[in-house]
């Protein structure tokens, strides 16, 4: 319970500290807000008037009061361009974000897992150095690129699959495959090195020897010590995944945040980019502290108390 | 969890025997074997790695000195134009500019900010690491902290965040990378100073008298330093990746010349009639990428000294 407050604590701060240094960067930024709010041909009085109506007139430290005060009560402000409250904008978007890299990450780990145990068991031979290669390939290629390659291949040149969008179930296929082939190569790079660990160690040739099948070795024995770390990297590898996100989304025009923040910079919406940056922060933060909460379920060794001394 | 498709348990026929399988053989054989296969996997990946990088750096570097057209002239008359047409080796854009030209411009922008990006992250990462690992208590705490806030966090979004309200000039750019991958540094700077400040030479060096951040200055870090460089080619790499998404985005560097990432921004539109738009840029950063991490990994599993190979080879006689 204390190990569980503990972490709480941490992924509180994190996201206590994303919030004050984009607050502080919004504040020290060139670039007037209310200019952008009210148009170039406003008034002086009128940029008076919007300024009043945002707080922008108040000194800093009384708009971070207030922005926290706000925060606290899930108050984010209201968007400029939206005029709706941007929290609520930037929810009513986050579904499809999670789909995507729910999809996503389903999709690398299903690939990623038996790909890296195929290569642990033949690791150091030529075949082997070839999938290794093709993976660097993988984790090399920029994700807006092979985004962009799918989309004309699959839905343009072989018109099978919609090219943007999410009208369809369909629409989910090309940007789910893109973000995963990044994810897929650094995954099975891991459970590669996990697993040929687990498998060279004596355990695995103790139990070989009393006539443990193969697939009981690899599925249950070396697997069930590969599966923390892997699993560890799944929650890590998250946050990360949500960077390539955002630049898919704008690949495929998907109506995620990831575009909803590049639209939100070009009008310098602040409230909306808060928003957007603290939902996204929260996120990771809960999905790596769901991981973490879940080690107990995978390796009956781990009792939260004792990772807590760690 | 099984999939169709993978074959786990190794076939008759295949030389595939897990190298836990082979119990039965001489365990120094086997890491002999194993040692030398890794070695020659290392070479190979060095050799390829060297050549799709330069492949691509060359160029780059010598750009200006190369017969090309000035990557910004456009040429109205000539525009979308086919590779291999008309002079153009690569083909052109939508307002008529060379594309190999405009690659080869881009491509120095760049990659001098990969490389600043690098150097700064770099100096930022084994500054803070190697103050956390040396000093412990509060300064480890708060830089391991802040290490894991930033890991855990996507931080694209703030980085777009940053050069949307500085503007995308070079030095903003080069700083939103590095900021973005001191932690790597860091973290492994910080690992690295754990193990050297235990070791008898920093407790020689304290009792005779000096002072603790001359031994760090001194000692420590001039002893990471080669281990920890090891990860810059990794970085630069990532550097190289992140600076191409932004200028994807909109938040690249406009001039002097436009990066790689806004070529393929701009080649989005014309995909249907112009492929050469998209594929260009897009093979330079990848062989580029390719080439940067293949070396990186290569220099990391080359066997450290050719003594301890000698050392088992003589140890397989017996």
């Amino acid at each position: 319970m204390v190990y569980v407050l503990k972490r709480l604590g941490q992924g509180l701060l994190t996201v206590f500290l994303t919030v004050s240094v984009v607050f502080i960067l919004i504040r020290l930024a060139p670039g007037d807000p209310a200019v952008a709010y009210a148009g170039p041909l406003a008034t002086s009085a009128e940029l008076a008037k919007v300024r009043t109506q945002f707080g922008l007139d108040q000194p800093v430290l009384v708009q971070y009061g207030t922005f926290l005060k706000e925060l606290v009560t899930g108050n984010l402000g209201t968007s400029y361009s939206f005029q709706a409250p941007a929290l609520q904008v930037v929810l009513e978007r986050l579904p499809f974000t999670l789909t995507l890299a729910f999809a996503s990450i389903l999709l690398a780990a299903l690939v990623s897992i038996p790909l890296g145990v195929w290569m642990a068991r033949r690791t150091d031979t030529k075949k082997e150095l070839g999938v290794n290669v093709v993976s660097i390939a993988g984790q090399s290629m920029p994700d807006f690129w092979i985004g962009i390659l799918l989309l004309s291949l699959f839905a343009i040149v072989f018109p099978i699959l919609p090219a943007s969008g999410f009208a369809t179930w369909a629409g989910l296929i090309l940007p789910t495959v893109t973000i995963a082939i990044l994810q897929v190569a650094l995954i099975s790079r891991l459970v590669r090195r996990e697993m040929a660990t687990n498998f060279a160690s004596p355990y695995l040739t103790i139990a070989r020897s009393r006539g443990v099948s193969e697939r009981t070795l690899t599925w249950k024995y070396a697997m069930g010590n590969s599966a923390i770390p892997v699993f560890t990297a799944l929650g890590t590898r998250f946050a990360a995944m949500l960077n390539g996100v955002v630049v898919v989304e704008v690949v495929f025009g998907w109506p995620g945040v990831g575009s909803l923040i590049v639209r939100a910079l070009s009008t310098r919406d602040y409230p909306l980019i808060q928003a957007t940056v603290l939902v996204t922060a929260v996120l990771a933060v809960a999905v790596q502290l769901l991981v973490d909460l879940a080690y107990p379920l995978l390796d009956p060794r781990v009792r939260l108390g004792k990772a807590n001394a760690s | 969890m099984t999939t169709p498709g993978v074959t786990l348990t190794p076939g008759p026929s295949g030389p595939v025997t897990p190298s836990a399988r082979a119990s039965a053989l001489d365990r120094k054989r086997v890491k002999y074997s194993e040692a030398a296969r890794r070695r020659s996997a290392s070479r190979l990946k060095l050799w390829i790695g060297a050549v799709c990088a330069l492949v691509v750096i060359v160029p780059i570097v010598i750009a200006q000195l190369l017969p090309l057209a000035d990557p910004n002239a456009q040429d109205l008359g000539d525009r979308l134009g086919a590779p291999l047409v008309a002079g153009h080796l690569f083909g052109t854009d939508q307002l008529g500019r060379d594309l190999l030209s405009r690659v080869l411009h881009g491509g120095q922008v760049s990659l001098a900010i990969g490389v600043l990006a690098v150097v700064v992250s770099g100096l930022i990462g084994v500054v803070l690491g190697s103050i956390a690992g040396f000093y412990g208590r509060w300064a480890d705490v708060i830089i391991s902290r802040l290490l894991e806030a930033q890991l855990s966090l996507p931080l694209l979004m703030m980085l777009l965040l940053v050069v949307a309200l500085f503007g995308p000039s070079i030095p903003v750019i080069t700083f939103v990378i590095a900021i973005a991958q001191w932690p790597e540094v860091a973290r492994l700077t910080r690992s690295l100073v754990l193990v050297e400040r235990e070791k008898p030479y920093v407790a020689a060096a304290r009792t005779l008298g000096l002072h603790r951040m001359l031994i760090l200055l001194r000692h420590v870090v001039p002893n990471v330093f080669k281990q920890a460089s090891l990860v810059i080619l990794l970085l630069l790499a990532q550097a190289v990746l992140l600076e191409s998404a932004l200028s994807f985005l909109g938040a690249g560097p406009q001039r002097p010349f436009a990066t790689w990432g806004s070529i393929i921004s701009d080649g989005q539109d014309y995909i249907t009639t112009a492929w050469w738009m998209v594929t260009v840029p897009g093979l330079f950063i990848v062989l580029l990428v390719v080439g940067v991490n293949l070396l990186g990994d290569g220099l990391r599993d080359r066997p450290r000294r050719t003594k301890g190979l000698v050392a088992l080879l003589k140890g397989t006689k017996r």
